[in-house]
């Protein structure tokens, strides 16, 4: 006897149930009863919730829970080789470009890597200060022997950076666009953003190999593609008003008006956004080396499994160097953008 | 039609609200702005306006603010679309205007000067002043020779590359002016332009203004909430309130002639001396008088008239236009213009 019994056999389900007694598989409760071989009165106190465990224990043909997780398991391996077809030529690319900058960067001799890095943040930052920060820093690393994991954890985020803003600017843009698809869009980055990033995983280790290296990427991209799209909306939509219709009023034509005046002005928002994404990259660039992704991260995955706790101590410093390096970074260029936009 | 109206406004209606359409045919049944709101939850903005706007003349829409004035001026160029009406620019009619066809009248025909300056922050001065012209799709090295001339115009010669946020609010506003010239458009639209100015700085772009336009001879729509302003600059005075038009016509004629209490309290507080001129008060005649005191402009301003007999009122003048006498004015009839007009219920204070 359970708890529910009286529910189907009120309902004159009894023989639908009884249909299904066979194969289903027995639920912990139902098995603990039987080794105690005594089925004993239940009193209120111990009424169970109406899941579908306690209803399968009164019906053997209702679905017990871990069905249903099997049924998303089994579902999902259904649709995965399907799946793999469209998805994996449209993600090749990102493979090839993971796999081209990681060999380009640790090729390239270091007296050729570190001077170009040198530049770029010259070149973005216009600081003396900040090259010779970023200078000291990579040489820090090099010294000790942890240049070629920091190239390998900066290539990657370069990639995933950049693809980032790629699809999220244009995905921002439509967005502030068009308040539908700001609607449609905002549910799918609340969930994003709230998942944990280890969940993106599991579904990406099924339809791709651990091999390959768009399965980091992707799980990556998922994560930090977030920031950029929301502040390029938001930075769209808090362009002023009086500009917009100034250019409305001199006939700006729609793409004239995102070129000249909405892109320009939403900038310093929108670099805000690439500022978070890069730095989110880094953050899951170090839990993806769960699944090969190489870098500082598998030194810090080494430290854990194999109780190395130097290496592991080390490795994470040389994380922290690198978010401090690509933070002051970014930020020197929005800070410059800014200047330049002063109302 | 007179061949020398630019802009022609005829039963011009704009209601806010979900169905402007129905409760276009309340008002028109003669419903008032209270009594829809209350009961249908729609906004009259403007209600019933007619204007002609003649070609180079200055036309001032007057109003507090929620007058409706902002909203009349952005429908001109189709800012703002309205509910019923006619608007016809050059005759033809802005409101069947297609995409291309309107893109294209604010380009070449129309441009606008704003209350807030809305210059674009991360452009040059020159880039801002040359705005029409890149937006028709000139390059910088087009337009630079047009932009800086009308630059050095509005008196910023020297600040070509500097930014909009580097600049006091006065230059900010005459960049904006020299933006609106620029596109070398017959029409320019003047949405409160100089509202946000302090009022020696206000005055200094108002002789601008009127200095550019001596020259210039633009079509132009100037809106303000601003008495004196307006009948410093105005050819052509609108009064607005509350959506409808409560006179108008030349603001010397408005001066002298108000018919509706709501313009009297505005006036009622202006120094008429300074503010009436001598063509509106004179007595239209080419005989010679006897005992003529002297020569006096027409567009002389009375004050001016005072100050240069004395005080005397038995004095007559002789009233010319470019050596042409036109008329005569007694200082006695002088200071009877000056005599404040009552409104009909007398304490004109009273009520506002």
């Amino acid at each position: 006897m359970a708890t529910y019994d009286f529910l189907f056999s009120s309902l004159g389900l009894t023989e639908w149930c009884a249909e299904g007694k066979s194969d289903a598989p027995m639920s912990m409760a139902a098995l603990l009863n039987k080794s105690k071989g005594t089925e004993a009165e239940q009193s209120l106190w111990d009424v169970p919730f109406p899941s579908m465990d306690a209803l399968n224990d009164s019906c053997a043909a209702f679905p017990q829970s871990r069905e249903l997780t099997q049924g998303l398991e089994q579902g999902f391996l259904a649709v995965k080789d399907n799946l793999s077809v469209v998805l994996d030529p449209i993600t090749q690319p990102l493979s090839w470009a993971l796999d081209g900058t990681l060999y380009g960067m640790i090729t390239t001799p270091w007296w050729i890597v570190i001077p170009i890095l040198l530049a770029v943040v010259l070149l973005v930052t216009k600081s003396w200060k900040l090259v010779g920060f970023v200078a000291g820093s990579l040489c820090l690393l090099a010294f000790i022997d942890y240049y070629v994991y920091a190239m390998q954890t900066l290539a990657i985020i370069f990639v995933c950076a950049f693809i980032c803003v790629l699809l999220g600017v244009p995905i921002g843009i439509a967005m502030s666009r068009n308040n539908m698809m700001q609607r449609l869009t905002i549910p799918v980055l609340d969930m994003l953003q709230t998942l944990p990033p280890f969940v993106y995983l599991i579904p990406l280790i099924f339809l791709f190999s651990v091999t390959e290296s768009k399965l980091y990427g992707i799980a990556i991209i998922l994560y930090a593609i977030v920031p950029v799209i929301r502040m390029t909306n938001l930075g769209i939509r808090l362009v002023d008003p009086d500009v917009i219709e100034a250019a409305n009023a001199f006939g700006m034509t729609s793409r004239q008006k995102l070129y000249k005046v909405q892109i320009p002005l939403a900038l310093p928002n929108i670099m805000a956004g690439v500022n978070q994404t890069i730095m989110m990259s880094l953050a899951m660039v170090v839990i993806a080396s769960l699944v090969s992704a190489p870098g500082l991260g598998v030194l810090v995955l080494q430290g854990i499994r194999n109780l190395e706790l130097g290496v592991g101590l080390v490795a994470g410093l040389g994380i922290v160097i690198l978010a401090v390096i690509l933070d002051r970074v970014t930020k020197a260029s929005l800070a410059r953008i800014n200047a330049s936009q002063k109302q | 039609m007179d061949r020398d109206i630019k802009i022609s406004i005829r039963n011009l209606y704009k209601i806010f609200g979900p169905t402007p359409d129905v409760a276009l045919e309340y008002v028109k049944q003669g419903m008032g702005k209270a009594e829809l709101l209350e009961k249908h939850q729609h906004v009259l903005g403007l209600q019933d306006i007619n204007v002609d706007m003649r070609e180079g003349h200055v036309t001032v829409i007057m109003g507090l603010s929620g007058s409706g004035k902002s909203t009349l001026i952005r429908h001109l160029n189709r800012l703002i679309e309205p509910t019923g009406g006619e608007i016809a620019v050059d005759g033809e009619n802005v409101l069947a205007f297609d995409e291309d066809q309107l893109r294209n009248l604010r380009r070449e025909r129309m441009s606008m000067v704003f209350q807030k300056f809305a210059l674009l922050p991360h452009k040059t001065v020159l880039e801002n002043a040359g705005m029409a012209l890149s937006v028709r799709g000139h390059k910088i090295e087009e337009f630079e020779a047009e932009a800086k001339k009308w630059i050095a115009r509005v008196g910023l010669e020297g600040n070509e590359y500097q930014y909009p946020h580097q600049l006091s609010g006065g230059m900010q506003q005459r960049v904006g002016i020299a933006r609106a010239l620029a596109s070398n458009s017959p029409i320019m639209l003047m949405d409160e332009a100089f509202s946000a100015l302090d009022p020696l700085i206000r005055s200094d772009m108002q002789d601008l203004l009127l200095e550019l336009q001596d020259e210039l001879h633009k079509t132009i729509v100037f809106i303000t909430h601003d008495l004196d302003e307006s009948l410093k600059l105005a050819d052509h005075l609108v009064i607005l309130k509350e959506g409808y038009i409560v006179q108008q016509g030349e603001p010397q004629e408005i001066l002298m002639h108000p018919n509706d209490p709501y313009i009297v309290n505005f006036i009622s507080d202006i120094n008429r001396a300074r503010v009436l001129r001598v063509r509106s008060i004179m007595k239209k005649t080419t005989e010679a008088p006897d005992n003529v005191a002297g020569d006096i402009g027409e567009r002389d301003n009375l004050e001016s008239v005072i100050a240069r007999s004395g005080g005397d009122t038995s004095l007559t003048y002789r009233v010319v236009r470019k050596g042409k006498q036109v008329g005569v004015l007694e200082v006695q009839d002088l200071f009877k213009a000056l005599v404040p007009t009552e409104s009909p219920e007398g304490d004109t204070r009273s009520h506002y």
